[in-house]
């Protein structure tokens, strides 16, 4: 069936069963590699996506539940500016080792930072708590983060 | 990987639709965030051969306020329950829903998703059984509305037909000198099953317990209400005593089993803890 | 030639980048999204590859009947041990496990068949029309079980695949010199790796050669196992490393086996093959850290030195050896734990059942080692009465020192001084008492550990990098060590930006590849920066050799007098006379100066004796000590890890951070395995394969982890005298957190995992 969205700010049109997942529509039809497989059954957060606005697991979405709808990859908050603050914020800190969990993580610090502009660490802890990092032990992301929230210009 | 069975997919976008597509389809499913159901589908566990997709029936989004009721659509998420200044006024759920799963899974996840999946382990049950939530389920055939315990039927089983479909949670709006709460054990800090769960709802008027309900998450077949020990707590001063002995008494009240997820014998004595801190809590909060 | 005098050698006092930090230069590609791991290479519609596994764990396979799923529409080819036409054997260290078992299986999801088809529907509806008749035997589902009399063999030749042995001193003199002795039975279980990014391997065959994208942790061990498999010559596999997802020492297992299954079904099909392990089979079928029984007893005297241990090891290999001949070893070689003990007598054995084998992980057995061996110097102390971190300072090991192995420590030994500082960092003294806040108690306590780098007994070792100086200035590095989010490549950029002068972002780090990258030997044993960071060394001291040669011959000075510093040559004496490396580069191949090198470092050889298990056994050990405050809440059981003071001797921490993010993951996941990770097994059969059930700690479990202390003992054949990190990290911090709780509650545990009902339960029953 065709699905209309709009991905990254563009609309796309793609044909997809609808026992596709949104995280396989996005990557084999798509090219959206930044959204990573790394368990399928929404319990590690890697694939997280922007849907609407919200992060959510894009493996336990199906592909025509984004009919209408849009949907935020990294690739599409390249040139964003609160993105930018956050990348440099990961490098600089530390807080990218193996980089499997970094796209799924940043989107959820993105989504945080946006609505929490200064938020405190246990609410960064628990706008992360979606996203598992099995190398950094979360102590340099959440490091990151709070450094993310203070490069934001005030308004 | 593993990929999903292959099912028609049917996007109604009003209850009357949807209905006669539950009722005309052969194995067909609603499916709303899908949190529970697309995983059990990718393990097999359930395969549907039409899955009814909710998200586009406006009318089933809502959280408000109806005739002294607290209302919730079927198709209202945690995170927008957890943000909602109506459902505050239940605060055992608001506690509940906002700690299930993850940002990822509040934002699609639904109290009435949580509620049909029947889980033993679903938060949101035992802060809505002892908020007396009830469930209007609707079919072609009309309207029926039962108490929220009659909705499960045991480990994953709930009782609806297969055309019924779940449209409202409702509970009523707690009066004034009402609190309750919500305590959870899991096997880490968040985003993960619990082992054990608590809600209580007190009413108290000056010193005594005029109301006392108490429920329980993953310690029977399905979420369950503790009626022996309520009976216990009615009409008494909340005292260390009288604590001491519901907390004691709720142990015989429960029949949890032991699985990856705890053991049977730490269940039931968790039960009595957090019956205490989920009472003490609910009695602060309705003061 | 003493590698870490390299600064001196250069002429220069001050480093330019090592013991900074500096952005790895992998960092922009994964914040970008745009770091490709092997899975994003599949193009679409590739052949997909799934492996039929046993569905018991233990059985002879009688027959195996192919014709049905091979009907199934979408199936392009089943291929089973009797295809394989070079060896199909691919066991590590012994030769007890078939590439596609085709006699016997050993554990509920062993390989039996390799399915191809164009997608997984198809390869799912095949896996259900494989039918393979057993005979089913008995399964083995513990080391008792294993050991007994007239238990089932797993394999022809006993169930015990490999035994240990030390004897040092007089272990019974030792005790009756011992004014207390202690003696307990610890279990540490599995744990499984949970790296993000599953196994994965991508193949596309030629007629006679073929090439494969994958993630292992040893791109040249893997292209062995290929070649073995396939009977052609190691010139004929290509292995490319992708950016790896997570390792933890999983992926240097799995790797071979993921690899050599695609690489094999592309050669039958004469197409490419992708295989993608789901998490389901990643947990169910990768290897996972071995399970142990350590057996630990051991005496002290009145004035608090240990006197005396007898260690017994029962190693659990699972199904298949693997690499426990090496996991055992560690144990019994590191049994006295970063102490001097004169007396040792240690036997271990690893035992065969019929369950999924274990294999490395890290720490690769020091971890439960270190679980009971400090467990059991905190118990002396108690029993001595003496504080536990004055009674391990009287028995640390110093200069001099000799470890269980008798190895003399000639240089590179920083525990004393770890341990002296997380006690003062963490104010160890006034945190004697355990704290009661309601329901909760908090208490305090330490752990240390050592770990010997890379290989063990003193083998041959070795590693190989590779650079070239490009006519514009701009350098290509090449190394076999790869990159799983350790930064081992990244150390090794800057350690060749420290001799030849340039920024570390204008060194370009290719990915692994057999075809064109030495043989630098595999990223495990946290050798990946200590032995391929040294190979570095030799190439660009080698290429700045050439540089300085060519900057003399240019400037018209005399070749000492040339430094190589950001970016530029210059006159020492006179730094504005300079050329810039750009200028020098093309300079370089019009004068004839090499501009490609290589560097080949062997590792020190030394006496071993197999016999006696004594002598020189590592090159070299990283010490750690941890402080670490734990919450208990003695009504639910449920234990926190609140805060962790860190320390560690790396001999040289080339990247500070880096260092601190080893340690900081390696608090995460060793916290995991104490208070929350467990495979369970019902039958033999895995039942929680994911991230629901097997639970790993989130962000809302992580302690407050203090300034990590890093303690510089360098070592003299390590690049600027850096040693490994990664492991040595996690393996303080299981005893520490163990011994805390044991402080807040006054119960010790034994056994792994200790989660919340096991603490309740001990609790009830001591009478709380």
């Amino acid at each position: 069936m065709r699905v209309n969205f709009g991905l990254n700010g563009a609309p796309v049109t793609v044909d997809a069963e609808p026992y596709t997942s949104l995280v396989d529509m996005l990557r084999d039809e798509l090219d959206a590699k930044s959204v990573k497989k790394g368990c399928e059954q929404g319990e590690c957060g890697a694939c997280t996506v922007l849907l609407d606005g919200s992060p959510v697991a894009s493996c336990l979405v199906l592909a025509p539940q984004v009919e209408g709808r849009y949907v935020t990859t990294l690739e599409g908050l390249e040139k964003n500016s609160l993105m930018i603050d956050l990348r440099e914020a990961f490098m600089e800190n530390g807080a990218v080792q193996c980089g499997f969990c970094t796209p799924g993580m940043l989107i959820s610090a993105y989504a945080l930072l946006r609505d929490n502009p200064h938020p405190t660490e246990r609410e960064v802890k628990r706008g992360i708590e979606g996203n598992i990092c099995r190398c950094t032990g979360f102590t340099k992301i959440l490091e990151a983060i709070l450094d993310a929230a203070e490069r934001i210009a005030p308004e | 990987m593993k990929p999903l069975p292959k099912f028609k997919y049917h996007a109604p976008s009003t209850v009357e639709e949807a209905l006669y597509l539950l009722a005309t389809l052969d194995e067909a499913e609603p499916v709303a965030g899908g949190t529970d159901l697309v995983p059990l589908m990718r393990d097999a566990a359930c395969s549907p051969s039409n899955l009814v997709d909710l998200n586009n029936v406006a009318e089933l989004n809502y959280v408000r306020e109806d005739s002294g009721y607290i209302c919730i659509g079927a198709t209202a998420t945690h995170a927008q329950v957890a943000s909602s200044p109506i459902a505050a006024k239940a605060p055992a759920l608001v506690d509940a829903v906002s700690g299930i799963g993850s940002p990822q899974v509040r934002n699609r996840a639904t109290i009435a998703g949580n509620l049909c999946n029947a889980s033993p382990a679903a938060d949101s049950a035992p802060p809505l059984l002892v908020h007396e939530a009830e469930v209007a389920i609707r079919s072609l055939k009309g309207t029926r509305i039962i108490p929220l315990e009659e909705l499960f039927a045991g480990p994953k089983l709930n009782t609806l037909e297969p055309d019924e479909l779940v449209t409202e949670v409702r509970l009523p709006a707690p009066p004034e000198g009402a609190g309750s709460s919500f305590k959870r054990i899991g096997r880490r800090k968040a985003f993960t099953l619990s082992v054990v769960s608590a809600a209580a709802y007190v009413e108290l008027s000056g010193g005594e317990i005029t109301e006392a309900r108490l429920a329980f998450g993953s310690v029977a077949e399905t979420p369950i209400r503790t009626r022996a020990v309520e009976e216990l707590l009615r009409g008494k001063a909340l005292t260390g005593g009288l604590l001491d002995k519901a907390a004691e008494s709720v142990k015989a009240e429960v029949s949890p089993i032991t699985d990856v997820r705890g053991t049977a014998e730490y269940r039931r004595d968790m039960c009595g803890v957090l019956l205490r801190r989920a009472l003490a809590e609910a009695a602060e909060r309705a003061r | 030639m003493e590698y870490d005098k390299i600064l001196e050698m250069l002429g220069r006092k001050e480093f330019l980048v090592v013991g900074k930090n500096v952005t790895r230069s992998d960092a922009l590609d994964k914040v970008l999204g745009k770091a490709r791991y092997t899975a994003d290479y599949v193009p679409r519609g590739t052949t997909l590859l799934k492996v039929y596994r046993s569905s018991i764990p233990h059985g002879i396979i009688k027959r195996i009947e192919l014709d049905e799923a091979l009907r199934v529409p979408g199936v392009e080819g089943i291929y089973t041990g009797a295809d394989v036409t070079g060896s199909n054997q691919i066991g590590y260290a012994l030769p007890d496990q078939p590439f596609l078992n085709d006699v016997k299986v050993h554990y509920a999801g062993d390989p039996v068949a390799l399915i191809c088809a164009r997608d997984e529907y198809a390869l799912e509806a095949a896996s259900e029309k494989i039918h393979v008749e057993y005979e089913e035997l008995p399964p083995v589902l513990d080391v008792d079980a294993s050991l007994a009399e007239d238990a089932p063999l797993v394999h022809d030749g006993g169930n015990v695949a490999v035994t240990t042995r030390i004897r040092k001193g007089d272990a019974e003199k030792g005790f009756r010199e011992a004014d207390v002795e202690v003696s307990d039975t610890y279990w540490s279980p599995y744990q499984e790796h949970m790296y993000l990014e599953t196994e994965a391997a991508y193949a596309v065959p030629e007629r006679d050669k073929v090439t494969v994208i994958c993630n292992g942790q040893s791109p040249f061990l893997i292209r062995e196992k290929v070649a073995h498999i396939m009977g052609w010559d190691l010139n004929q596999v290509r292995i490319i490393q992708a950016l790896t997802g997570g390792g933890f020492g999983g992926k240097d297992d799995q790797g071979p086996l993921v690899a050599a299954y695609a690489a094999f079904a592309a050669h039958k099909l004469g197409r490419p093959v992708a295989h993608v392990w789901s998490r389901d089979e990643s947990v169910k079928f990768s290897n996972k850290r071995f399970p142990a029984r350590i057996r630990y007893r051991s005496g002290a005297n009145s004035e608090g030195r240990v006197t005396s241990i007898e260690v017994d090891i029962t190693l659990e290999c699972g199904a298949y050896a693997n690499r426990s001949p090496f996991w055992l070893w560690r144990q019994t070689a590191h049994a006295a734990g970063p102490y001097e003990v004169h007396n040792c007598s240690i036997d271990g054995r690893a035992v065969y059942t019929t369950k999924v084998y274990g294999g490395s992980f890290r720490g690769f057995g020091d971890m439960a080692l270190h679980f009971a061996a400090e467990s059991q110097m905190d118990k002396l102390s108690y029993k001595l009465g003496m504080d536990p971190i004055d009674f391990r300072l009287r028995n640390v090991l110093v200069e001099g020192g000799r470890t269980t192995c008798d190895q003399v420590l000639d240089h590179s030994v920083g525990i004393k001084e770890c341990l002296e500082a997380v006690r003062d960092a963490s104010d160890w003294a006034s945190h004697r008492e355990p704290v009661r806040d309601g329901s909760k108690v908090r208490g305090y306590g330490v752990g240390l550990a050592y770990h010997g780098i890379s290989t063990s007994r003193s083998t041959p070792d070795w590693s190989a990098a590779s650079l070239i100086m490009n006519p514009d200035g701009s350098v290509t590095y090449r190394t076999g060590i790869v990159e799983i989010g350790q930064g081992s490549p990244f150390g090794h950029a800057k350690i060749v930006a420290e001799i030849i002068g340039v920024d570390p972002a204008a060194i370009r780090i290719e990915l692994p590849d057999t075809d064109s990258t030495l043989d630098a030997k595999p990223t495990h044993g946290s050798r990946g920066l200590m032995l391929g960071g040294t190979a570095a060394a030799k190439a660009a001291l080698k290429l700045r050799e050439s540089m300085v040669a060519c900057a003399a011959e240019l400037l018209e000075v005399p070749s000492g007098r040339i430094d190589l510093a950001e970016g530029r040559a210059f006159d020492r004496e006179n730094p504005g006379t300079g050329i810039s490396v750009r200028e020098l580069a093309e300079e370089m191949y019009v004068r004839g100066y090499d501009p490609a090198v290589h560097g080949f470092f062997k590792a020190p050889e030394r006496f071993f004796d197999p016999e006696t298990g004594l002598g020189v056994n590592y090159s070299v050990y990283t010490f750690a000590a941890t402080v670490a405050e734990v919450e208990v809440d003695t009504e639910t059981g449920e234990a926190a890890v609140l805060r962790v003071w860190p320390a560690m001797d790396c001999g040289k921490a080339i990247d500070p951070l880096m260092v601190e993010g080893q340690i900081e993951g390696a608090v995460s996941q060793g916290m995991g395995l104490v208070l929350m990770e467990n495979i369970e097994l019902k039958a033999g059969h895995v039942i929680n394969p994911g991230f629901k059930d097997y639970v790993v700690p989130s962000s809302m479990d992580t302690p407050q982890i203090e300034p990590v202390i890093i303690v510089e003992k360098p070592y003299r054949y390590g690049a600027f005298g850096a040693k490994g990190v990664g492991e040595p990290a996690i393996i303080s911090v299981v005893p520490t957190i163990t011994n805390a709780i044991h402080h807040a509650t006054g119960i010790r545990f034994n056994e792994l995992p200790i989660r919340p009902w096991t603490i309740h339960k001990a609790l009830k029953e001591a009478g709380n």
